[in-house]
């Protein structure tokens, strides 16, 4: 029972529930072999009810919700999804399958939808490398039931030719970027534009979600922090104007330390003179 | 007679002893007492290094609609406009700064005003060090409003005035002398207890090494606004 987990998973977009409830993998795991997992809700009209090795994880999980990332023990998960209110003793999932989630990773598992159309579910694991200073990550990712896509920011192909359930990552200069996905290889926008804050020190991730086909196509984000670094240097300097202004107090610096010197030599210069004497 | 048997001695023991002392001086200060020199040991900077760092070591995550209007959305921080350190005459108007292409922070050119790093906390943030920056001199030799940092003392009011609130003040708790490519990691901490980080450059003066060798930094603490 070590590895039994408190999950508490809160739904943002619908209202705030919270729950708790513990969940085992399957396979034992290490008491330090710990992963975050946050898990996305991208099928249309479907309102689901998500079970994680048998125990409810997400109840009324409604379309376009994400959880935070909830820290559970690395494992396999075997992963069902139900239409909110069946009974998983005898009906059959929507979709359902078995994730391995890697010790350490912080992973996103989405349901979403094929390129056909079809509920299936797909892990995700997040880049949460350091950036440099200055950076942003962008990653976007084609769950949606659509051909494969552009994604433009400022009118710029940023990524080309995605499709689901695949991404594609870039690490951007901090900043806000007008985005908008089009029909790959054509000016067709599909989703957008709509603005990106894409925060120095971030993982921004982009679903592209929904259906084209039933047009409700929808962009949604999921940011994760503390990837930022320092600086490498404050060049605070010009042309040494202030070291001069300041020689005054540098050469007293400098004379203290030619004294030193000079004492120290006259000592050996002394004992010398005695050795000989 | 016996000083001058070896009159050749003396110029390379001199020169061995002042190599010496000027080794010592490098290694115990970086060439401080060359320039401003360090005050404060203990500095609110290092015991927010100290701290115990945030409940959650993993990254948390906000997530919105992209483009949603009145998603939810983090404080923004309140841009520093000005920064006055009234007992050494330092007033600056202070621009947002970022990151320079070598990855640098990038400081303002105009030596009279100082650049806020905008990645770090703002002044009057609940936490982490809020760094303001700006050239010592220009590089046609006039002098920079930070120059001052070499004046300031302990106790300093130093105030810091923003777009939409409050002024924010704090008070000089120490200064430190720091090579220029070994800056504390605390500087531009994002946790732990909010403090006021001052830099500029600070001799000796390399001209063929990059020119200053040295940067002083000046920390501030909150002072309770009443």
């Amino acid at each position: 029972m070590r590895n039994m987990r408190t999950l508490v998973a809160t739904m943002a977009a619908a209202g705030t529930c919270s729950l708790a409830l513990t969940v085992a993998p399957q396979a034992a795991a290490a008491e330090d072999d710990m992963a975050w997992v946050s898990v996305f809700h991208g099928v249309p009209g479907l309102t689901v009810d998500v079970y994680a090795n048998g125990d409810e994880l997400l109840p009324d999980f409604e379309p376009g919700t994400l959880t935070d990332p909830q820290e559970m023990a690395a494992g396999s998960y075997d992963i069902k999804v139900f239409a909110a209110g069946d009974d998983p003793d005898s009906d059959d999932p929507a979709i359902e399958k078995k994730i391995d989630v890697p010790a350490g990773a912080n992973a996103t598992v989405a349901a979403h939808l094929d390129a056909e159309g079809q509920p299936q579910l797909t892990a995700f694991v997040n880049d949460v490398s350091d950036l440099d200073a200055g950076k942003s990550r962008l990653t976007v990712r084609h769950v949606a039931a659509a051909p494969a896509v552009d994604v433009r920011a400022g009118g710029q192909p940023v990524f080309e030719g995605l499709t689901n359930p695949n991404e594609d990552t870039a690490e951007v200069d901090a900043g806000t970027v007008s985005a908008d996905v089009v029909l790959a290889g054509t000016d067709d926008v599909a989703i957008g534009p709509a603005d990106l804050d894409l925060k120095e020190g971030t993982t921004n991730i982009v679903y592209a979600w929904g259906s084209a086909e039933d047009e409700n196509l929808a962009l949604k984000v999921q940011t994760l922090d503390g990837m930022h670094s320092d600086p490498a240097s404050v060049p605070a300097g010009g042309n040494g104007a202030a070291a001069g202004a300041n020689s005054t107090d540098a050469w007293l610096a400098w004379s203290a330390a030619g004294a030193i010197a000079l004492a120290g030599g006259v000592l050996v210069l002394r004992r010398r003179a005695g050795q000989q004497g | 007679m016996t000083r001058t048997t070896h009159p050749r001695r003396l110029p390379a023991v001199l020169l061995l002893a002042l190599a010496l002392a000027v080794l010592l001086n490098v290694a115990a200060g970086g060439g401080g007492s060359a320039g401003p020199e360090e005050f404060g040991g203990s500095t609110a900077a290092r015991a927010a290094a100290e701290a115990p760092p945030p409940a959650a070591t993993s990254p948390k995550a906000e997530s919105d609609t992209a483009g949603a209007p009145g998603a939810p959305e983090a404080a923004r921080p309140d841009p520093p406009e000005r920064l006055r350190i009234d007992r050494v005459g330092l007033d600056a108007p202070v621009v947002p700064t970022g990151v320079d292409e070598d990855g640098a922070a990038e400081v303002p050119d105009d030596p009279a005003r100082a650049g806020w790093y905008r990645f770090g906390p703002a002044p009057g943030a609940e936490r982490g060090s809020a760094v303001l920056l700006g050239h010592v001199d220009s590089r046609t030799g006039e002098l920079g409003a930070l120059v001052a940092l070499y004046e300031v003392r302990a106790g300093d009011e130093v105030t810091v005035e923003r777009r939409h609130g409050t002024p924010a003040r704090f008070e000089v708790s120490a200064r430190r002398v720091v090579p220029k490519d070994d800056l504390p990691k605390e500087t531009f901490a994002r946790a732990g207890p909010h403090v006021l980080t001052l830099i500029t450059c600070a001799p000796p003066y390399d001209p063929g090494r990059g020119g200053y060798q040295n940067n002083v930094i000046v920390t501030a603490v909150p002072v309770s606004r009443d």
